[in-house]
């Protein structure tokens, strides 16, 4: 018997199998045979604004992704570097080949992890025993399930008016669970997302489009990886446009398009759109960026972002032969929705545990979420908690407060969702405190809570101490007046020496940068940090202030935000009125902070529970 | 915060019960169920159907006596004013009637009486209205003008609560536009990203700043406008108040130093209440209690609307007072002779300082000179060129302090006659008088409210706040490119935005507003 056995080999699935086996547990992954593990059938790229944080927050608790990351990345970009460090985030685009090999590599020779390919027909709930039963007739019994299925629940693809059963293109879809999870009474949604068509690189010409070098600069996920080295070779990306040309013969095939045309019924996401949706939604609009990204170093096929479609095949070509240096690209697969099921996401509690069958978790993308990073990000807090549910009492839950994985567990488990879930950092209301270079020190309490004693818990360890040190000192580093400090000053530019001027002082002034004065003062002074500790502690210190003026802003709303709250008495009350008392039982929520964010309950009912504090 | 009362079903009179009237109409708020009132009435009160009227009797449950003959609306929650089953009965409005009526609903009934305001409370509990506008309800229901009551009304539903909800749109694009530039940045391309950034902060900074425009004025002067009378002892302060409000309010003799305080009564003029204050006559004192009432009588002075400095020119005027604050002094005595000659002495005053110049017998006596309407202008001729308000004008050039900038054309006087005239113009009758004196308050007063100022104090303090904080972000928007910094003075915006729409109610004026609430609603 496993302990613990994992439906699905997504990014979901081998994260929460590679974190549950740290345990020590016997676990098992179970996985489509004619999928990769851990592959990228969209757009290849891992990080990006919000999910460049979470990849992070994933390396610091232990996780696989960043690694998996790095060691297959072709380019590199920080987002938003103009926009200060809080926004900025890491993307990488991936060798979709390598990615998923590297996972395979990885699982199979570094832990003892089961990995069995043949498709699941049936789980049962017997005696306490999850029984899985397999398309070979074969049976495994395991403690805990972890269901990471993806797109694979009642999947449907579309192109053009053919529409065919499967996850993605060239699977069937797991058609064995719906049953199980029927019983269940998930109340599942559908939901729709899509893809462009793949091109053959050597038709792009790409002396027509604007390229974009990776960045040498950009810092890698992993911690044990120096923060520049790359382990693959490095490619460039190419920006073009879409034309009126583009979008006239998009607009003249709405008849054909099956999200016009009620063919697909599932709602797709608004962040996301199909280029159908950008012709149609926004008729003044008629030029957007594409981006043509290689998807490899050794395949030909490259992903051209910002034109997903499921329009019939010859209409894409038509298109896309419109565009500027795609006029004779050949098409190697071509672009499709799917439509696939969902569940009810407010059934699981903040372990992503299932309320009505304690043992069952759920993570990915079948809690109606879009993203790798995302799906990781689950498949880690539920395989923590599926492990931690055998050998402790333990509960692994991330505050909303120190993470961007916090915020997003919260956010599924609170709100329904009534479109694909995406992290932004908008849905941050600590985005000054919840950075990328601050990821180890957000995470190390959580991580090193578990008590897993692996390389990482050492190099957090290290990492928070050198961290408390560094901050101390850069506050006790004083630049006394005498002849050489203001010759220092005058010749690097940093402005007037005011007396009992610290170097902490000196890094918060906003025409310097912090990161690289902190840098060359310690290389000047002959003192050696981790470099991400010496830019964890620069950022921080530059926005010290700010953070504590936001929590006393934040504080007058979120007084309460971590006071458990007692449902029952809150269902009595008659003083709440019966559509948010409906809110209230659907959601359950635990605390104070939750009951404030699910939709529709107002400030009213707030203050009221607040005043009397149930 | 906390909530001040408990959530039983209550009853209270909703219209005035202070007098017998034809009909009041009592209401009975948040019981679960009509079948709970079925004892009351003759009829089955679970066919009362919503927002149906239904005329029935009303019975004492106990003895089965017939209470009344009345007419109830049912009002089914969460349909309803505060979110809870209302039922309203509308009964004979004898006092006695009512309050036995009353007293069977919460002796038989699971009904305890209504707190002041209570109704309200809850439909601010249960969600129905905003703080803002229950600020706005309290203003209408408890004015004393009719501009605040139209302001009530503008910020319970009107022109006020639009402009605040438009405010919480442009804020709600300003945010969409900044998450849009930092999340989406590549999708829509940099520099658009930005651009549109910076246009949706522009466009709602310039409603923080126009409604920032109307926040000037010290909400007191509007709600309750202040017209003080001071001078020495016995210039005739008292006789003129009594002449403004024709009737005897203040003790009057001649021996001086007769009112010992302060007197008000209140004055409507063209729909405004004023406030007429007489104060105690200034002098030196060794008497304390009088000292002490000098005292207030000079701290209405700074605090009033609009202050009248009462001289009997035939006094020795030995004190070099402050005309600084004074809008209008009345040179008290005009019928006796030699009047003109004394008034030459107050040349420096009457030049920068509008005056009047009245007699206090009462009795219509000739002026001197001229006729005994034309207000005329203390110095040579000058043609007035403004609304025929301005009754004096002091010096020969300078134009009447107290803001004679509106045109208002209501008032009976008659238009400065622009010919040769008579260096010295009488008041006269009490009515030239008390219209002379009450257009000049008129004129400012209409001058104060022409901006349609603010006057909750609450939604004051927080624009003002908002527009401080909208101000500095201007200034950091162009030297700051770190979105994260600017993300957190967003965040700051975002508070006050919902506190002055009241979505987080600051305790202090919640309790405020429901003690100072009218029952029933």
């Amino acid at each position: 018997m496993f302990d613990i056995a994992i439906i699905g080999g997504g990014h979901a699935g081998v994260e929460a199998a590679w974190i549950s086996s740290q345990f020590n547990l016997k676990v098992a992954i179970f996985s489509m045979p004619e999928v990769g593990l851990a592959s990228t059938p969209c757009n290849p790229a891992i990080g990006g604004v919000g999910k460049g944080q979470v990849v992070r927050e994933i390396d610091a608790l232990g996780g696989l992704m960043g690694r998996l990351a790095d060691l297959s990345a072709i380019q590199y970009r920080t987002l938003n570097e103009s926009k200060g460090y809080a926004v900025q985030s890491t993307r990488v685009q991936v060798d979709k080949d390598l990615y998923s090999e590297n996972a395979e590599e990885i699982l199979t020779k570094e832990t003892s992890i089961e990995i069995v390919k043949i498709k699941v027909e049936e789980i049962d709930f017997v005696d306490e025993i999850f029984h899985i039963k397999l398309a070979d007739k074969n049976t495994f019994t395991a403690k805990k399930v972890v269901i990471t299925a993806g797109t694979f629940l009642n999947g449907l693809l579309h192109t053009g008016r053919i529409c065919e059963e499967g996850g993605r293109v060239g699977c069937k879809a797991g058609s064995g669970l719906e049953g199980f999870i029927r019983g269940l009474k998930l109340n599942p949604m559908r939901f729709k997302t899509g893809t462009p068509a793949r091109l053959d690189i050597n038709s792009v010409d790409f002396s027509k489009m604007t390229r974009q070098d990776s960045d040498a600069e950009s810092i890698n996920f992993h911690f044990k990886h120096s923060s520049r080295d790359r382990y693959v070779e490095q490619v460039a990306c190419y920006l073009t446009r879409t034309n009126d040309e583009t979008l006239a013969i998009i607009r003249a095939n709405k008849e054909s398009s099956p999200i016009f045309n009620g063919q697909i019924k599932g709602v797709g996401p608004r962040y996301c759109p199909s280029i159908e949706d950008k012709a149609f939604r926004y008729p003044d609009r008629n030029s957007h960026h594409v981006f043509v990204e290689p998807e490899g170093l050794k395949c030909n096929s490259v992903y051209p972002n910002g034109i997903s479609s499921s329009l019939p095949k010859d209409v894409q070509k038509n298109f896309i032969h419109t565009i500027v240096g795609l006029e004779n690209a050949e098409i190697l697969v071509h672009g499709y929705a799917v439509e696939y099921d969902v569940i009810d996401t407010t059934e699981l509690s903040r372990t992503l545990e299932h309320r009505l069958l304690p043992g069952l978790y759920f993570a990915g993308q079948i809690n109606g979420t879009s993203g790798y990073e995302e799906a990781a990000g689950q498949g880690l807090v539920a395989g923590v908690n599926a492990a931690l549910s055998i050998t402790s009492e333990d509960k692994f839950i991330l505050p909303r407060e120190e993470s961007y994985i916090g915020v997003m567990v919260e956010d599924l488990v609170t709100n329904k969702r009534d479109e694909p879930y995406r992290l932004f950092t908008a849905r941050n209301e600590r985005r000054l405190h919840v950075r990328e270079d601050n990821s180890y020190v957000r995470m190390a309490k959580r991580r090193l809570s578990l008590a897993l004693n692996q390389d990482i818990d050492t190099y957090l360890k290290s990492f928070v101490e050198q961290y408390e040190v560094l901050s101390e000192l850069i506050g006790k580093y004083k630049y006394r007046e005498n002849s050489e400090n203001l010759e220092l000053f005058k010749s690097n530019e940093w402005g007037k020496l005011t007396p009992n001027m610290t170097l902490s002082d000196l890094m918060r002034r906003s025409f310097v940068n912090p990161v690289m004065l902190l840098t060359n003062e310690l290389k000047r002074n002959g003192i050696v940090f981790d470099e991400r500790v010496i830019r964890s502690v620069a950022v921080s210190n530059k926005y010290h202030g700010y953070i504590e003026r936001s929590k006393i802003d934040l504080d007058r709303v979120d007084r309460f935000e971590a006071k458990t709250i007692n449902l029952e008495s809150l269902m009595e009350s008659s003083n709440i009125s019966t559509e948010c008392k409906q809110r209230i039982s659907e959601i359950r929520p635990e605390t104070f902070g939750q009951l404030k964010r699910i939709q529709g309950i107002r400030p009213a009912t707030l203050a009221f529970v607040a005043g009397n504090f149930y | 915060m906390e909530w001040l009362y408990g959530n039983e079903p209550i009853v209270a009179c909703s219209s005035g019960n202070l007098e017998n009237t034809a009909i009041t109409v009592i209401r009975l708020s948040g019981f679960d169920n009509l079948s709970e009132l079925n004892s009351f009435f003759d009829k089955d009160t679970q066919k009362f159907c919503p927002h149906r009227t239904i005329f029935c009797h009303l019975i004492e449950p106990c003895t089965q006596k017939r209470l009344d003959q009345v007419v109830c609306t049912y009002f089914e929650g969460p349909k309803s004013y505060n979110g809870e089953n209302i039922l309203e009965v509308s009964v004979h409005g004898n006092r006695l009637n009512v309050n036995r009526i009353i007293s069977a609903f919460v002796e038989h009934g699971p009904f305890r009486k209504a707190a002041p305001g209570e109704f309200t409370y809850r439909a601010l509990k249960n969600k129905k209205l905003s703080l803002s506008q229950v600020e706005g309800l309290d203003m209408l229901l408890n004015s004393s003008s009719n501009y605040s009551a139209d302001q009530g009304l503008e910020v319970l539903c009107g022109e006020i609560n639009d402009k605040y909800l438009q405010l919480e749109k442009a804020f709600l694009n300003l945010r969409s536009h900044f998450e849009l530039n930092i999340d989406f940045a590549e999708d829509v391309g940099e520099e658009v990203a930005e651009e549109n950034f910076h246009k949706s902060f522009y466009e709602f900074h310039s409603l923080v700043t126009e409604l920032n425009k109307r926040i000037g004025v010290n909400s007191n002067l509007v709600l309750s406008p202040e017209i003080v009378l001071y001078g020495a002892v016995n210039a005739g302060k008292s006789s003129l108040f009594n002449l403004l409000l024709s009737n005897e309010r203040s003790i009057v003799s001649s021996i001086k130093g007769t009112t010992r305080d302060y007197v008000s009564e209140n004055l409507v003029y063209k729909d405004i209440e004023f406030k007429l204050i007489d104060t105690a006559g200034l002098r030196e004192t060794e008497n304390e209690i009088e000292s002490e009432g000098i005292k207030r009588g000079l701290k209405k002075v700074d605090k009033a609307f609009f202050n009248v400095f009462v001289i009997n020119p035939f006094d020795d005027i030995n004190n070099d007072s402050d005309f600084k604050n004074t809008d209008l002094i009345i040179f008290t005595h005009c019928d006796q002779e030699g009047f003109e000659q004394r008034l030459s002495e107050f040349t420096k005053i009457i030049k920068t300082t509008p005056t009047l110049n009245v007699s206090l017998l009462g009795g219509p006596i000739e002026p001197a000179k001229s006729g005994p309407i034309e207000p005329v202008k203390s110095g040579p001729i000058e043609p007035a060129e403004s609304g025929p308000i301005e009754p004096v004008k002091s010096g020969p050039i300078e134009p009447v302090k107290s803001g004679p900038i509106e045109p208002v054309n209501s008032g009976p006087i008659e238009p400065v006659n622009s010919g040769p005239i008579e260096p010295v113009m009488f008041y006269s009758t009490e009515k030239q008088v008390f219209t002379a004196v009450m257009d000049q308050c008129f004129t400012k007063y209409s001058t104060l409210i022409s901006d349609k100022p603010l006057l909750v104090e609450r939604h004051v303090d927080v624009l003002k706040a908002l527009c401080v904080k909208s101000e500095l972000f201007a200034k950091l928007l162009k030297s700051e490119s770190d979105l994260g910094i600017l993300s957190n003075e967003i965040n700051g915006l975002a508070v006050d935005i919902a506190e002055l729409l009241g979505t987080i109610p600051p305790d202090q004026v919640l309790g405020n507003i429901f003690e100072n609430f009218c029952i029933g609603k």
